[in-house]
């Protein structure tokens, strides 16, 4: 078990609007989304002396004009009015934003701030994300002039292996994804709220690279969300019940040489996680109330099910049907909608859903019950990370 | 003959690999210490770190090991091949040693993973010969 299990919580969680395209810079979202986590736990902002952010664009060619494209510790620390003295910071170079999310949890477990800061900044640029040319070197010369070299492709070969090897199809798929969009209809932070999905408009949906379609790739949308970290004892005279860190787990396969992730890959960084996760916290996939399993691509969340042992391996997309993964099922799933319906938020709106779900603050969405919510970033390869959150230390 | 699409600038450690592909010929780095074949190329052995490394030929021969139809306009210079085969090969020599290809001439319904492949060349820019991978005869 781990030392400091239980001894750091969440406290606040902050959205900034989320649009399909930007209206002003990204980084005056960036700062709607710390005030109002700041806000939500009720700690003025002078008592923040703690900052992480993962601040790069999630695609090849992203730009990074601070304040536009990336939102970093250094702009975060000219435009809050924060503790006269920052004791700690972190910007991580690789992973997702649980990693440094996990930075934090280590920063306030040891005591070098009282109140840690954590945002993700997303950029939707306009026109076509991520739009490759151009002479290239190194690797991309062995997969460019074929025409491959976004991640969505990467995605598309191990969902092709998936299914040819375990026999699901399409029709499987429609179920988890459609199931997310009812929960995001009962999400107002969702990009689609207000948007209904039918297992038709799934099966019709226009493909992007056979097998994913349209709706298994999640929404780019402009916005940030932030979450305050604090330790227990801090956390139990705030605002909001606490959302406990009961353990985290963090992994990155050894790349294979070609700039392609395979489903082995996945599987085995997954499984790497969710083995950490339940040695620090204790707790086994059994006590877990609610899952918000990262869905960047759909079948990412296939393998995530897979991993944490809700399943075999090659059942989750049977495990996923007869609603199972339903509000009110056995194993509610991506409650918020995920990123698929919230928008691609790179885990944070996954992590904020578990807070609210934890403090019973998750509204028409609400989980009975709900002690332990196991939250997960990444593909889940690609520096994937993990946590798991209750209600009691 | 310059291309629309993505295109190789060979380095010091790629350019045998388009060299021989000019030639018609598939090579491979492979470490002469472990004998792990590498790629793309690295400087380093992928298996056991050596620097001792050189460019092997190889049979061509391998099998499909996945692939996606690709319909989204990412990559300039293939608007007008949408939707286009996209599809990794693993070569016979080494278990997940992958190469990319088109799968030129095959229809999308016919293909299965695991299928036998064969290379075969495309003249790509001036400069530039292309390994691509067809489906073997009587597969």
């Amino acid at each position: 078990m781990w030392d400091s299990r239980g001894k750091v919580a969440i406290a606040g969680v902050g959205f900034s609007e989320l649009t399909r395209e930007a209206s002003g810079p990204l980084g005056l979202r960036a700062m709607d989304a710390c005030r109002n986590a700041a806000a939500d736990a009720g700690v003025p902002l002078d008592q923040i002396d703690g900052l992480a952010t993962y601040p790069e664009a999630p695609f090849r060619g992203a730009g990074h004009r601070e304040g536009i494209d990336v939102v970093t510790v250094d702009y975060m620390l000219r435009h809050l009015d924060l503790a006269p003295e920052i004791r700690w910071y972190a910007q991580t170079e690789q992973g997702m934003v649980l990693s440094a999310v996990i930075e934090a949890i280590n920063a306030v477990a040891a005591g070098a701030c009282n109140y840690a800061l954590v945002w993700r900044a997303l950029h939707r640029p306009m026109g076509i994300y991520g739009s490759l040319g151009g002479t290239v070197s190194g690797p991309a010369e062995f997969t460019m002039p074929y025409g491959f070299g976004a991640s969505f492709q990467n995605h598309s070969f191990s969902y092709q292996r998936y299914m040819s090897k375990f026999g699901a199809k399409r029709e499987h798929m429609a179920t988890m994804v459609v199931n997310q969009r009812a929960n995001a209809n009962k999400n107002p932070h969702a990009y689609f709220h207000d948007r209904k999905m039918t297992r038709d408009d799934y099966m019709n949906a226009r493909m992007i690279a056979d097998p994913l379609c349209l709706f298994d790739c999640d929404v780019p949308v402009e916005g940030a969300v932030a979450v305050l970290l604090t330790s227990a004892e801090r956390a139990r005279d705030l605002k909001n019940p606490p959302a406990y860190v009961a353990g985290y787990g963090q992994n990155t396969d050894r790349r294979p040489a070609l700039p392609v992730y395979t489903l082995v890959n996945y599987m085995k960084s997954g499984r790497s996680i969710m083995n950490q996760i339940w040695e620090r916290s204790g707790l086994s996939n059994k006590d877990v109330d609610v899952a918000e399993m990262y869905d960047g691509f759909a079948p990412s969340t296939f393998y995530w099910l897979e991993s944490a042992g809700f399943c075999g391996e090659g059942e989750a997309f049977q495990f996923v049907q007869d609603g199972r993964i339903e509000i009110g099922g056995e194993l509610p799933l991506n409650t918020n909608g995920g990123a698929l319906s919230e928008g691609r938020l790179h885990s944070m709106g996954h992590l904020a859903e578990a807070v609210y779900q934890i403090s019973g603050r998750a509204g028409e969405r609400q989980v009975k019950d709900c002690n332990v919510a196991l939250v997960t970033a990444g593909s889940p390869m690609l520096r994937g990370s993990g946590m798991l959150l209750t209600s009691e230390p | 003959m310059p291309s629309s699409k993505p295109t190789p600038k060979p380095t010091e450690l790629t350019a045998p690999f388009w060299d021989a592909a000019r030639e018609h010929r598939l090579v491979i780095q492979r470490c002469t210490a472990c004998g792990y074949y590498n790629h793309p190329p690295v400087p380093l052995c992928d298996d056991c770190s050596s620097p001792d490394l050189a460019f092997t030929e190889v049979s061509g021969k391998g099998t499909v090991y996945t692939y996606s139809l690709m319909h989204q306009k990412n990559i300039q210079g293939f608007e007008e091949d949408i939707p286009y085969m996209t599809a990794l090969v693993e070569l016979d020599e080494q278990p997940n040693l992958l190469l990319m290809t088109n799968l030129p001439g095959a229809k999308p319904d016919e293909i299965k993973i695991g299928q036998p492949v064969e290379v075969e060349f495309q003249q790509f820019t001036d400069d530039i010969v292309l390994p691509q991978f067809r489906l073997a005869n009587g597969a």
